[in-house]
């Protein structure tokens, strides 16, 4: 049945992505489906039902009148798109998993470079040099992590500067591995914020409770910073492959079916219809987390700043029931 | 076999085909193409596409409506039912049939 469903969605493909032409898509699969149940109970083997089923299909050209896509069938997209194979797309997802760990490892570094300085007045005089040593190297290391892992990633620049394509197939998979690990980026993700928002606690609780000034003043800022890096790195590593997937699933011509296979796979999924919008949900949660720490930071004022996370949820809600557009109307009355 | 038949003569007699399968009941689409297979012998296949884009036609001409019903097994099926204005259209593709055959005949004989 997977070979007729693929075989069904690369003919309709390039085809609009209009109430009507879904319709037809669903009609047809359900007859096919239908023939292909009984030739099977009728003891048929697996190709050859499926021959069966693919050589009395039919033809497309039919439909073109009754579905109004005359005009689309004539002139379907001519731009030579970019084959994006399931194991290349496969490739970019581990990539993009693998880049994003190595960018958190970057900024986790840069985070926890002001450690050195903090810890080293502390326990030694001596320590300066080893304090700076470390601010520096922590640094740079940091950021020559970023520098190589975004050089690494150049190969694949090719996905957003030239038009490129996926099937069905291929869409199914990415969409079956990010379904995998969606419950471990959703925990890396809470985790993250977690920390970055109870970053202050060591410093507070050490503040009051510590007798020894010292403690209160490094120990306590410096676990703030560990904190935050480790959050910030988690946050960072959650999204690599769902950006990954909605990099890939985008590739396809949006007003053509092809260019819709999330919602098919998926059933449904708020669609946005400003692209302006869509660009800024992307980065939603990434703007929220940036205000948040530099608003944090700038402040100190963690106390209040965390008012921002209800706010945002409540935001998005709102710019989801106001721009996002639920399913295609009822499709099968 | 389907190829025996030329499509373009067919065409214009599917419509009579699927409205005759539906004066009794409703039907749906596989279950359209199973009897049209049966009734003519396995002479005449019609594929999908076809069929499809019969029904979509006769539905915006108002000869059948449409609608969605479970089958026993939990699949949604869309189920076609002929209408009024569908079996007089019905009554008058007969008589053009009659009426084409009448003259088609007086041309024939055998060789």
């Amino acid at each position: 049945m997977e070979t007729i469903k693929n075989y069904l969605e690369s003919m309709f493909a390039d085809l609009p992505n209009t109430a009507a032409v879904l319709k037809a898509k669903q009609e047809l699969y359900s007859m096919m489906e239908d023939k292909y149940t009984e030739l099977k109970e009728e003891g048929k083997a697996d190709n050859e039902a499926i021959g069966i089923v693919i050589s009395e299909f039919g033809n497309l050209d039919e439909l073109a009148e009754t579905l109004g896509i005359a005009h689309a069938m004539e002139q379907t997209d001519t731009t030579d798109r970019h084959f994006v194979s399931i194991q290349e797309a496969e490739q970019y997802m581990a990539d993009m998993a693998k880049h994003h760990f190595l960018i958190g490892l970057g900024v986790l570094l840069c985070v926890i470079s002001p450690v050195g300085p903090i810890l080293g007045d502390v326990f030694s005089k001596a320590g300066g040099a080893w304090a700076i040593a470390f601010f520096f190297l922590s640094v740079a290391a940091g950021v020559g992590l970023m520098v190589y892992s975004s050089s690494c990633m150049k190969m694949w620049s090719f996905l957003k500067k030239f038009p490129c394509s996926i099937d069905y197939k291929t869409a199914e998979r990415i969409y079956t591995e990010q379904e995998y690990h969606r419950t471990d980026s959703a925990m890396q993700l809470t985790l993250g914020i977690i920390l970055c928002v109870v970053s202050v606690v060591p410093a507070a609780v050490m503040g009051t409770l510590a007798k020894n000034l010292y403690l209160a003043e490094s120990i306590g800022p410096a676990m703030m910073f560990l904190c935050v890096g480790i959050g910030v790195m988690l946050i960072i590593v959650s999204s690599g492959r769902s950006s990954a997937a909605k990099t890939l699933l985008s590739l396809n011509n949006e007003e053509t079916v092809s260019g819709n296979y999330e919602s098919t796979v998926t059933g449904s999924e708020p669609r946005f219809t400003s692209a302006n919008v869509k660009g800024f949900m992307n980065v939603y949660w990434k703007t929220v987390s940036s205000i948040y720490l530099i608003w944090s930071f700038l402040t100190f004022d963690w106390g209040r700043t965390w008012i921002i996370w209800p706010l945002a949820g409540i935001a998005k809600c709102v710019i989801e029931s106001i721009y996002g557009k639920g399913k295609e109307g009822e499709r099968h009355e | 076999m389907a190829g025996n038949i030329s499509s373009d003569v067919i065409r214009g007699y599917n419509d009579t085909m699927i409205l005759f399968l539906l004066l009794d009941a409703p039907s749906y689409g596989y279950e359209i193409s199973k009897q049209i297979r049966a009734l003519t012998e396995e002479k005449y296949l019609i594929k999908e596409t076809t069929l499809y884009s019969a029904f979509t036609r006769l539905e915006k001409n108002g000869y059948i409506t449409s609608f969605s019903r479970e089958a026993e097994n939990g699949k949604k099926r869309t189920y076609y039912e002929i209408t009024q204005y569908g079996k007089s259209y019905y009554r008058e593709k007969c008589e053009e049939w009659q009426l084409t055959k009448d003259v088609i005949e007086r041309f024939v004989k055998d060789l």
